[in-house]
């Protein structure tokens, strides 16, 4: 390296050959350096590190490209850290231990300063965590009824149900005036009080939706799974989002637009769950 | 594709442990390399990534959805691989902030330098060794800036430093790595 001048001492360089330097510092900088001897080293030198280390091999992934042994020892972290999500659904039921889920002293923090809708949720939360932690026992009757028998105690041998015939009718339609409210909205006239009742039933209906999904994948439903996939990534969305964002309500009914969940919604309805 | 990220950081924070695996599967990559090239061996690699998802576990609640993905966990990386080499080199250690900058820039190199009979077809291996020898600083910076593209504002934002440190702290790797051409008596005819 030649003497440095104040140029090259200063990190400008850097920015030069990394591109971050405006066009007026650009030309000055080129111009400097068809004369400065110290700063075209500096630049040559930068240009050869990054060709130079360009060249090697990216590492990406651990040996052989195995992610499995890196899966489960993350799957191990998770479950010690506060009961922790079944990466690989091992449990069955997939869900965190609530108890110790939602009464981490961070999550807990966050709740207390997100609100109302936050409130909601861990709300939802807590009822799904207290129904689905029996739930590879209860056999689905009702929302309403399942959490009653967990709350009661686990029904080990019951019968199953025949189906969703018995339930789901008042959680479909409250689901669908989610859905369909959601759709008509203007999203360039619409403010967040507009609908501020969507985000509050979406929330509702979460935890009692999961539950559905869960229920018709465990049973082979496809297609019931499918439309309680979609309706409970709209409401997840819906609970979540910022209302203030303005872009929020029309992201949302993109979402029921892709998933067409308003036509699915009605062929559940016609041929009932 | 398949569901944007924030929607599966709604549904692995709502309890959904298919999302976050998908999370997990989707940014590991991403994650692993960063960690690769600051740590140079597999086995602090993996360390660094284990670290960096039980933080996105940890953290899910606390994501921002106005906020990008890629900036919180880049983030979360950074701060992972220092913490990372200072639970290594200085247990205990003083904390993270401009002093440390300022000494970092000064402190001679005390390891050997690269073997002089570097030649162009080994000059990426020397100077990779050599990133690996910066103070944990100055590599996170260059590593984030030469490899990930980020820009020094990226980089300041994500470690809550001056834009004015991070330029300090490129400039001190550089200066290194390019001690380390020197040192290797790499010639222009020469450099790949």
């Amino acid at each position: 390296m030649t003497a440095q001048c104040v140029h090259s001492a200063s990190g400008v360089i850097e920015q030069f050959v990394y591109g971050e330097l405006g066009a007026p510092e650009r030309l000055e900088l080129e111009r400097h350096v068809r004369d400065c001897a110290s700063c075209r080293a500096a630049v040559e030198d930068l240009s050869t590190l990054r060709t130079a280390l360009a060249a090697r091999p990216v590492i990406d992934a651990p040996p052989d490209g195995d992610w499995s042994g890196f899966m489960t020892r993350l799957r191990a972290a998770t479950e010690r850290e506060a009961g922790g999500l079944d990466l690989a659904g091992t449990r069955g039921v997939g869900v965190p231990r609530r108890a110790s889920y939602v009464g981490r002293p961070a999550v807990a923090r966050h709740w207390a300063r997100s609100g109302v809708m936050a409130t909601a949720a861990v709300l939802a939360l807590a009822a799904t965590g207290v129904t689905l932690a029996l739930w590879s026992r209860v056999p689905l009757t009702s929302p309403g009824a399942a959490t009653a028998r967990s709350v009661a105690g686990p029904p080990v041998d019951e019968a199953p149900a025949d189906g969703f015939e018995a339930l789901g009718e008042e959680h479909l339609q409250r689901s669908k005036l989610v859905v369909l409210g959601l759709a008509a909205k203007d999203p360039a006239r619409a403010t967040s009080a507009d609908w501020m009742y969507e985000r509050a039933l979406a929330s509702s209906l979460l935890s009692d939706t999961r539950m559905y999904r869960m229920a018709a994948e465990e049973r082979g439903l496809a297609s019931m799974a499918e439309v309680m996939r979609d309706l409970e990534v709209v409401l997840l969305q819906t609970s979540f989002t910022d209302a203030r964002d303005p872009a929020a309500l029309a992201q949302i009914q993109r979402l029921i637009q892709k998933r067409d969940l308003v036509g699915k919604m009605d062929v559940v309805g016609i041929t009932g769950l | 594709m398949g569901p944007p990220d924030w929607t599966l950081i709604c549904g692995a924070a709502a309890g959904d442990p298919a999302a976050f695996q998908q999370l997990v599967e989707r940014h590991r990559s991403m994650v692993y390399r960063v960690a690769y090239q600051f740590a140079g061996n597999h086995q602090d690699a993996e360390d660094i990534a284990q670290e960096v998802f039980i933080k996105v576990y940890k953290s899910l609640h606390s994501f921002r959805h106005d906020a990008q993905l890629s900036s919180w966990l880049y983030r979360i990386v950074m701060n992972a691989c220092i913490d990372h080499k200072r639970r290594r080199v200085l247990p205990g250690g003083a904390a993270w902030g401009p002093d440390e900058d300022d000494r970092m820039q000064n402190i001679p190199e005390e390891a050997p330098g690269p073997e002089r009979r570097a030649y162009a077809g080994q000059l990426g291996e020397v100077l990779a060794s050599q990133v690996r020898r910066l103070p944990a600083g100055q590599r996170v910076v260059f590593v984030m800036r030469h490899y990930e593209g980020m820009k020094l504002s990226e980089i300041a934002g994500a470690l809550g430093l001056a834009e004015g440190t991070v330029k300090r702290q490129l400039h001190a790797a550089v200066h290194r790595l390019r001690q380390s051409l020197t040192d290797a008596n790499v010639t222009a005819g020469e450099r790949v």
